[in-house]
């Protein structure tokens, strides 16, 4: 019963995980100390990874966009221009399309808004928290990676501004690691699982997840060549930051992947004409694909 | 919907030139990115927090909770750069030894993670100064002046339009569903997310065609072309954001001199 309430009242701060688990944190060392002794490193390291795996989990607050200001201008700088040929890219072969199909402008601006809003959706997790999920595998199937880098950019300065979430300093880096690496990776991953006939249902699970995760192994890089640790260098500390940022997400990335099959299977059930027009932008047929439920 | 958008709309510097608000969040955001002291950080948080609550009348609670938002990414950022693991005892201030493997914390770790904590807030608060006092269509304008490509400013234009059509849409659909047990349990709550978002796309898909019919009804060329507020550029607010950058830049070379020219630390 007392553990049961417990854990609802840690349900409820759900809204600030960090802050309660640090606060928990706290509380085990003030614990320590009353008692008289502390306990054994190890009981606490697995306590402490097993309390940021199910309840610190800091993509239940958001999606993690790294912060604003939180890399050095240098690297700020540097993104930035890495990023800027795939926009420039994305650009020129939306220009391109604009050309023969003007309405497609329109659809792309609602499929930016579209990306938006799905990524202030929270969807369950199967750790039983839940979680926004990144709408990389999605938008990259649906409207083809390239078109994807320009939205993800725009969506990531509405999100900066409107939201507090990432930043304008960071744009360039968080725009490499979620609409620049995510939807490739995904586009990729999804193209190869389409080349030996492997189920339609199983590509777009392992797109959705490993875009998902694949972002996030890049945010890990992103801060680690940023902050090399002063033992071990940027080798512990790309170990520190996936630890923190991408082995906690493996969950949620498994969770998108089922969410993102759940949505393709209904939009072929039921939106084929829709997706059909969607092959102008990502050059691909998807209508004829998809498993009957 | 979404409260900071409507406090841009609604605060007190909402008429003031975009193109000062603009330069003065991002120049005062680089000063506090390139300095290396955490007294120009504790300055520029300040600042700002004043600035946007005192001068923009925003309530200071809302503020407060705003600054909150990204704690649980600022914190878990900071302790991964503070904690750190290695084979041998070197030099940790204070550490626990688990599997031969020391994790603890060095002083190295810890100033950069102190100073990194007090950098993203004051980087924050530019953020907040700017999309508190600055509506998005001013930030387009700006944007625009700055010769960002039109394609890139038009999809701007229609993306921040219907974010809130389908924000709405996206609630309706979220209520009714959940009047009628769609979220119960997991299993429920998969299929029930996944029917929003497909319905949501279906939707989007026919807003677009919609608007394009509009458009072409309306003479559409290929070109959306708005009408902008004429805005008169205030020389004491020029002069003032002057002043306070130029005393910042100042603060920042008197106390800690600059990080990222790789000299000192």
């Amino acid at each position: 019963m007392y553990v049961n309430r417990s854990k609802m009242a840690l349900l409820q701060k759900a809204q600030k995980p960090m802050l309660s688990a640090f606060f928990e944190g706290e509380l085990s060392n003030k614990l320590a100390k009353k008692l008289g002794f502390a306990l054994p490193p190890k009981t606490l390291l697995i306590f402490g990874v097993s309390f940021l795996l199910i309840w610190g989990n800091p993509s239940r607050a958001y999606a993690m966009h790294i912060m604003e200001g939180f890399l050095p201008l240098g690297w700020s700088v540097f993104w930035a221009i890495v990023t800027l040929p795939f926009i420039i890219m994305g650009l020129l072969s939306i220009g391109k399309t604009l050309k023969s199909h003007p309405e497609t402008k329109m659809l792309l601006g609602l499929a930016g808004a579209f990306s938006f809003v799905l990524s202030a959706l929270k969807i369950p997790s199967v750790t039983g928290s839940s979680s926004h999920p990144t709408g990389v595998g999605l938008g990259a199937v649906l409207f083809g990676p390239t078109a994807m880098s320009v939205l993800g950019c725009i969506v990531l300065i509405f999100q900066a501004i409107l939201l507090a979430h990432g930043g304008l300093s960071t744009l360039g880096a968080n725009t490499f690691s979620m609409a620049v690496v995510g939807p490739f990776v995904a586009y990729g991953v999804y193209k190869i699982c389409q080349k030996p006939g492997a189920p339609f249902g199983l590509g777009v699970f392992l797109a959705a997840a490993l875009g998902n995760l694949l972002t996030y192994v890049t945010t890990s890089l992103q801060l680690a060549l940023a902050f090399p640790a002063e033992v071990g260098g940027f080798m512990a500390s790309f170990v520190k930051f996936m630890g923190v940022f991408a082995v906690t997400q493996i969950p949620l990335a498994i969770s998108e992947g089922l969410l993102t099959v759940v949505i393709f299977n209904l939009l072929v059930a039921y939106s084929k004409p829709e997706l059909q027009a969607l092959s102008l932008i990502s050059s691909q047929n998807i209508s004829s694909k998809g498993v009957k439920i | 919907m979404l409260r900071i958008d409507q406090y841009a709309y609604s605060n007190r510097l909402r008429f003031t030139h975009p193109v000062e608000k603009f330069a003065f969040a991002v120049i005062t955001l680089i000063i506090g990115l390139a300095a290396s002291s955490l007294i120009t950080s504790l300055v520029i948080t300040l600042l700002m927090a004043g600035v946007v609550i005192l001068r923009a009348g925003i309530p200071m609670r809302f503020y407060l909770k705003l600054m909150s938002i990204p704690m649980s990414f600022l914190i878990l950022g900071v302790l991964t750069i503070a904690v750190s693991f290695s084979g041998e005892p070197f030099s940790f201030l204070w550490g626990v030894k688990i599997w031969g493997f020391t994790l603890g914390v060095t002083a190295g770790g810890l100033q950069t993670a102190v100073n990194l904590f007090w950098k993203s807030l004051g980087a924050i608060s530019c953020l907040y100064f700017l999309s508190l006092t600055t509506p998005m269509v001013q930030i387009i304008s700006v944007l625009k002046r700055l010769k960002v490509p039109s394609l890139f400013i038009e999809l701007m234009n229609l993306i921040y339009r219907y974010i809130f059509v389908l924000i709405e849409t996206a609630d309706k659909v979220y209520i009714s569903q959940s009047s009628r047990c769609g979220y119960a349990s997991i299993k429920t709550s998969y299929y029930s997310m996944a029917q929003l978002a497909s319905n949501l796309f279906t939707k989007s898909y026919h807003n677009s065609q919609m608007l394009y019919t509009t458009l072409m009804a309306r003479c559409y060329r290929g070109e959306l072309n708005v009408l902008e507020l004429p805005y008169a550029f205030s020389k004491k607010n020029v002069a003032l954001v002057a002043f306070i950058d130029l005393g910042l830049v100042i603060l920042a070379l008197w106390t800690g001199g600059v990080l990222s020219a790789g000299g000192h630390s």
